[in-house]
């Protein structure tokens, strides 16, 4: 009889749950999303020298480091939190963070041309400078450089406390000349990524502007 | 009274059947908490709490069996308990009114968990400054969305949410002019170049970008900073045949579409979306720290709330402690990003939250009865000897 009565108790109690919450194909007249702060950044952020076919979106926002898991997804884990903070220049626009970044701008050029800023960090070293540096390379549609010549290619700096690696690579992406100016700042067990790409005569311009910025960026 | 009743009413008022209950709460606690190491927050909610019997599966077979009584079968138990209870030895008496009132604010309490985590809806509204948004967005769940957008002042939308895409299986819904076939549903799934993933199965989509990107399936991942990205190949076919199968996918930053008799739709796998009848506005975000250190001491958002109808437009301010209540919905300071330039809120829709308020100041008030009633007695006592 006990075992009578539990049973009809569970019952008793599961009665007023039954209900399923809203899990039924929705029907509805939306209002239009606002158009994205700079569209026009979008063709800069797709990689030169990735291999979707032309005038296919980009996936993702900024492509994984070198040895993350998936790389080249937009399913990589990322490192948590804003340890790092920085300071942008005015004529920079944020736009819209996507999935990985941590920090998005626009640099706008001359005569409509769009530079992208991408801010991304990871946990861990992402397989070492020397892959980055490569993978890097191939966004501009450059041949990977042997570990030797690593060192010659970088500058190092150091601003508020961090070791800051900055990277320039120039090359070709759709046809038009095209640069790349990165950092690697490497910060308590993360390493973040600072990538400017565009117009090579856009890049030029803001090397100072870039430096300038890189000098900002200091630990939270 | 036949035995039978007898015995399911001294079940259901037993002191002993609280006991047990409570103690079973405890192991449930416990339990939930060593699993939340493996499950994280999210998934310890659902598997423990927001379900009638723990499931466990049974090493090697693939079969899950209940394997322990969930917070809703525990919660509707004592619920029921505390009712049977207090229906039964209830007396209109002065001397146990506090005790009473103190019950009747617990049953309350109970009543306001169970009516929250059934009806209660939680999402979040990430805003750029400057930006104005109509929406939030659930924290994990995704629809298969496809809009029209012809008309240039809005879109038509049909929302699939995740649990049909599960399912599988073709849709034929009214607002569609074409039939959708869910090909293949992934819950959790990385997307590659296909140039850079040699040996990876042929493309099962057919138009769009999914034909050059390849989709490995991955593990479902509990845990609450890392999340799951879905992945979905969906197939249109109109009267005249396939219009083709896309890859839809979060991880696709731009959306895709297609034209079908005169409208284009846009095919996106996104965060669920909830509209509202009126707009948020981020018009600035502040972090304050205390003086010459990195300690926060406050985040707010000063927002620009306006609805459809423009019979309200006003600014307002949004700070820890301080949520806006508006048009049954709250909007908490939940965090920040984007070196401060995006600010998140949280956007809670619980028809009920008064109700605990309400609860509680029961209790409070009925313990204050029963002690009072319990001093004063005392010192007539003492008076009197």
């Amino acid at each position: 009889m006990k075992l009578h009565l539990i049973s009809l108790s569970l019952g008793l109690a599961a009665l007023p749950f039954t209900g399923c919450r809203d899990q039924k194909i929705m029907a509805y007249r939306a209002p239009k999303d606002p158009a994205p702060v700079m569209a026009a950044a979008a063709p800069a952020q797709m990689a030169p020298g990735a291999t979707l076919p032309d005038g296919h979106p980009a996936i993702g926002g900024e492509a994984a480091p070198a040895s993350a898991p998936g790389a080249m997804t937009g399913n990589v884990p990322t490192a948590e939190g804003m340890a790092l903070l920085w300071t942008a220049p005015a004529h920079w626009t944020a736009k819209s963070l996507g999935s990985m970044r941590k920090g998005s701008y626009a640099v706008a050029g001359e005569a409509g041309a769009v530079g992208d800023l991408a801010i991304t960090a990871f946990p861990g070293d992402t397989g070492g400078l020397f892959a980055n540096v490569n993978r890097w390379r191939g966004q501009v549609g450059l041949g990977p450089i042997e570990a030797a010549q690593l060192e010659a290619s970088l500058k190092n700096i150091e601003a508020n406390g961090l070791k800051i690696t900055i990277v320039e690579a120039t090359g070709q992406a759709n046809g038009v000349p095209t640069t790349l100016l990165g950092a690697i700042v490497p910060h308590d067990g993360q390493t973040w990524f600072f990538k400017l790409i565009g117009p090579a005569a856009l890049v030029t311009r803001e090397q100072t502007a870039f430096r300038d910025f890189l000098s900002t960026i200091k630990p939270r | 009274m036949s035995d039978f009743v007898r015995q399911i009413r001294d079940f259901f008022v037993s002191i002993r059947l609280t006991v047990v209950l409570l103690i079973m709460s405890i192991i449930l606690v416990f339990a939930a908490t060593l699993a939340q190491v493996e499950l994280g927050l999210w998934g310890v909610q659902q598997k423990y709490f927001h379900s009638f019997f723990v499931m466990q599966e049974i090493p090697h077979t693939g079969i899950t069996v209940p394997a322990f009584p969930g917070g809703y079968l525990i919660g509707g138990l004592l619920l029921i308990n505390l009712l049977a209870a207090h229906i039964y030895r209830f007396k209109l008496e002065w001397r146990k009114s506090g005790i009473q009132l103190t019950h009747t604010g617990l049953i309350l309490l109970l009543v306001g968990e169970l009516l929250t985590g059934l009806l209660a809806e939680e999402s979040l509204m990430r805003i750029d400054e400057g930006q104005t948004k109509h929406y939030s967005e659930s924290y994990r769940q995704y629809e298969l969305a496809l809009l029209d957008l012809t008309n240039p002042s809005y879109n038509e939308v049909v929302a699939i949410p995740e649990t049909v895409l599960a399912e599988t299986g073709t849709i034929q819904h009214p607002q569609l002019p074409f039939k959708v076939t869910i090909k293949d549903y992934f819950p959790n799934a990385s997307l590659q170049r296909r140039a850079q993933a040699p040996g990876t199965p042929a493309a099962r989509a057919t138009a769009g970008i999914g034909p050059s990107i390849a989709v490995l399936p991955l593990p479902l991942n509990a845990k609450e900073s890392e999340g799951n990205l879905p992945a979905t190949f969906v197939e249109l076919a109109g009267t005249e045949g396939s219009l083709g199968t896309w890859l839809a996918s979060p991880a696709l930053s731009q959306p895709q579409t297609v034209v079908y008799q005169g409208h284009t739709w846009e095919i996106t796998l996104r965060l669920r979306r909830y509209y509202q009848t009126h707009t948020v506005k981020l018009l600035n975000f502040t972090h304050e720290k205390y003086a010459g250190t990195d300690i926060p001491k406050n985040f707010a958002s000063r927002i620009q709330l306006t609805t459809d109808n423009q019979s309200e437009d006003r600014e307002v301010l949004i700070y820890m402690n301080n949520p806006l209540r508006y048009a049954g919905l709250t909007y908490y300071q939940a965090g920040f990003e984007n070196n401060d330039r995006t600010s998140i809120l949280q956007v809670v829709r619980n028809p009920n939250w008064i109700l605990p308020y309400i609860a509680c100041l029961m209790m409070g008030l009925g313990l204050l009865l029963q002690f009072g009633i319990h001093l004063v007695n005392f010192s007539r006592k003492r008076a009197a000897t």
